[in-house]
């Protein structure tokens, strides 16, 4: 089966730091990248070592006789969240190995899981300023403060968008976000709509909080990544950081 | 009455874990599943607090059942378990136990340390504080122990068919 489906080992090297790169940058654990990489080199007759940090992938192609070998390092993007791109990929692994893939019909897969679209970004806004909403509910909001919690997250997550778009640095986008909705929210208080405005502020920057971060973190310590874990540990840290200042300066500016 | 107001706050947990799924791109056929897989996982939480569980405990128990799900859930919709379980974890962030204690090292840096009010503030803030970081971790070691194990298997799956 190998033999046929040999191409040369280069070609099957860049696609493998393709696909570790993509993974990696948009939000799966070290064990599922280096899982991945390994279940197609295997599918295509290759042997794989790997260097996986959280900015740079290195891997070492051998065929399973050893007659060649290439090794090589690609800088992976800075990291945001896709999961379409992430279960796209996973997918692909499987269709490799059942149904026996060339490396040309990978690499085209690749490009359409990448082209595939995001949501519109008016639905975006809506749901997650639904679940800000939403949030407030579960924290013990009424009716007006998920209103005022809904056209914070709204705001927040405008800003954030926006601030991304203009290439800000990312944390500095998060802190923007976090200051607009805690205007927003903060002003629910000052004209003391509804019982508990409180919840509104608290529950109004939750839209930021590193999830995919935070519980990569931990599945990377647990799983012995030490070193990538504690990358994504402070990485989230930072965003919680960001967060906090946001909403410190907004209430510092409304004196609350 | 009190099975209605359950009933409502697991739907918003679930409109909750859709905001941040449509905020992770997640494939359009796991949104529903999404919404499921949170809204029982929130409700597992409320009904053990209700039984008198600590709220640590509650929360372990309810990201422990969403992992179980989601790798569950993976088998049957085709995408990675981290898929499902990481927007379906977010609506138990203790948001408001993380504003408190942010609020209270804001008053601690403000205030004098021999004002009567310091050591009330202080226990407050370390209280609020410590339920937040505990609950972070239940949620995080919850969710991840069931994918940890079922990697396991996977891995054994893939190598049979290679091995021709």
């Amino acid at each position: 089966m190998a033999t046929e489906r040999t191409t040369n080992s280069k070609a099957v090297e860049d696609m493998l730091l393709n696909v570790g790169t993509l993974l990696m940058s948009n939000g799966a654990s070290t064990g599922r990248v280096r899982t991945t990489i390994n279940r197609i080199a295997d599918a295509l007759g290759y042997e794989v070592e790997l260097l996986i940090t959280s900015r740079s992938l290195m891997l070492t192609v051998t065929t399973e006789d050893g007659s060649d070998y290439t090794s090589s390092v690609k800088r992976t993007p800075p990291h945001g969240v896709n999961f379409k791109l992430v279960s796209g990929i996973s997918r692909l692994s499987w269709r490799v190995i059942e149904e026996e893939l060339s490396v040309e019909q990978i690499n085209q897969d690749i490009e359409r899981i990448k082209s595939l679209p995001h949501y519109p970004r008016l639905v975006v806004l809506a749901l997650v300023a639904l679940a800000g909403a939403s949030f407030c509910r579960l924290f013990g909001g009424e009716v007006p403060e998920m209103m005022a919690a809904f056209t914070a997250t709204f705001f927040g997550l405008f800003i954030r968008q926006e601030a991304l778009k203009m290439r800000f640095n990312p944390y500095i986008s998060i802190f923007f976000a976090s200051f607009a909705a805690a205007m927003v929210a903060g002003l629910s208080i000052k004209l003391n709509i509804g019982h508990s405005p409180e919840n509104a502020l608290a529950t109004s920057v939750l839209f930021l909080i590193p999830g995919v971060p935070l519980i990569n973190s931990l599945s990377d310590l647990m799983d012995g990544n030490t070193l990538n874990g504690m990358v994504r540990g402070v990485n989230g840290l930072i965003i919680a950081f960001s967060i906090a200042l946001g909403l410190m300066l907004a209430m510092q500016i409304y004196s609350l | 009455m009190e099975l209605f107001t359950l009933l409502e706050k697991g739907i918003w947990f679930g409109f909750a874990a859709l905001g941040f799924a449509i905020l992770f791109n997640v494939p359009r056929r796991t949104l529903f599943i999404i919404w499921i897989i949170a809204a029982l996982g929130g409700l597992t939480k409320l009904i053990l607090i209700q039984q008198n569980l600590e709220i640590t405990i509650a929360t372990f128990a309810g990201a422990s059942l969403i992992g179980m799900l989601s790798v569950y859930a993976a088998h049957t919709k085709h995408a990675p378990p981290l898929v499902f379980s990481i927007p379906a974890v977010i609506p138990m962030v203790p948001g408001i136990f993380a504003y408190r204690m942010m609020l209270g090292l804001m008053k601690l840096s403000s205030t004098a340390a021999t004002s009567d009010t310091y050591s009330v503030s202080l226990s407050e803030t370390v209280s609020y504080g410590l339920k937040t970081l505990f609950i972070l971790m239940a949620l995080a070691v919850g969710v991840a122990i069931p994918m940890l194990i079922s990697r396991k298997e996977t891995i054994k799956k893939v190598k049979r068919p290679t091995q021709k």
